[in-house]
């Protein structure tokens, strides 16, 4: 079933290193629209990610730094980026290899996109 | 983070659910809406009407799943305004258990979700063998249970 959030995630995912792009719902950490390769577990990923997003975010207001803009996650096997807005959360899965900063660029752009 | 269960095979499970999902309230009952843990009351007749209430959605929401879907539907979420139910059905080699959990704006209806995944594999890990009647919908001495579950966990009938 095509969603109108189908096309952003689909350029997501065409960056080097993508592994997986999901939209989740920060309040609920459901996923809203995802593109997910065989065996991903999304919904483990959406529920823990929203959870990490919105705490990032709690954090940087009780510290008086403003918005959260981009977080980042660095693990051995890869890396977790997440951007949102007004409740919704962009997550992307990469590769240790891929261009982060690319990512980010597109990630932040696609963020501001959202309706 | 203080957990009072009937039997002492819950509590690890249960524990665990509640320190990793930061629910305010979690209940573990039988589908005839017997106490078997609870997690955030007070009140002995306060956890006696949520098993009530909670055995009675389990089976409004099991038989609406049969009319309209051919099977019963094993899962309910309702948000409210400040706080959200979910109440789930938790399969075990031991038996069949509803579980309801309360949760605010320090979890959500995703972690709360993927937390109870967990709880119910814990739970059937930690499950011994089978008890024969675990499913019985109301048994001969359906009272007395209840209110001797409610004492173990109150230490009053």
């Amino acid at each position: 079933m095509s969603s109108p959030f189908q096309d952003m995630l689909a350029s997501l995912m065409r960056l080097r290193g993508v592994a997986a792009t999901m939209l989740v719902d920060e309040h609920e950490g459901m996923i809203i629209d995802s593109i997910l390769q065989i065996g991903q577990d999304g919904s483990r990923v959406a529920a823990l990610a929203a959870s990490l997003h919105r705490k990032a975010r709690l954090s940087s207001d009780a510290a008086g730094l403003g918005a959260v803009s981009f977080l980042q996650l660095e693990a051995t096997g890869g890396r977790i980026c997440a951007a949102g807005r007004d409740g919704m959360v962009l997550v992307v899965i990469a590769a240790p290899g891929a261009n982060i900063g690319l990512v980010r660029v597109e990630l932040l752009k696609a963020v501001r996109e959202l309706p | 983070m203080s957990v009072r269960v009937v039997e002492p095979w819950i509590e690890a499970p249960l524990k665990r659910f509640v320190d990793d999902a930061r629910v305010t309230i979690a209940l573990l009952l039988l589908p005839s809406g017997q106490v078997l843990a609870e997690h955030g009351f007070t009140r002995s007749l306060d956890v006696a009407a949520a098993c009530a209430l909670a055995a009675a959605i389990h089976a409004s929401g099991g038989e609406l799943g049969r009319m309209l879907d051919g099977r019963p539907f094993s899962g309910l979420h309702h948000a409210g305004q400040d706080r959200q139910i979910f109440l789930g059905e938790a399969r075990t080699p031991r038996g069949t258990y509803i579980f309801l959990t309360v949760f605010d704006q320090e979890s959500s209806l995703g972690l709360v979700r993927l937390y109870f995944d967990e709880f119910v594999a814990n739970l059937s890990a930690a499950a011994p063998a089978s008890q024969a009647g675990s499913d019985a919908v109301l048994g001969e001495n359906f009272e007395r249970d209840l209110n001797r579950n409610l004492a173990a966990l109150f230490g009053r009938a």
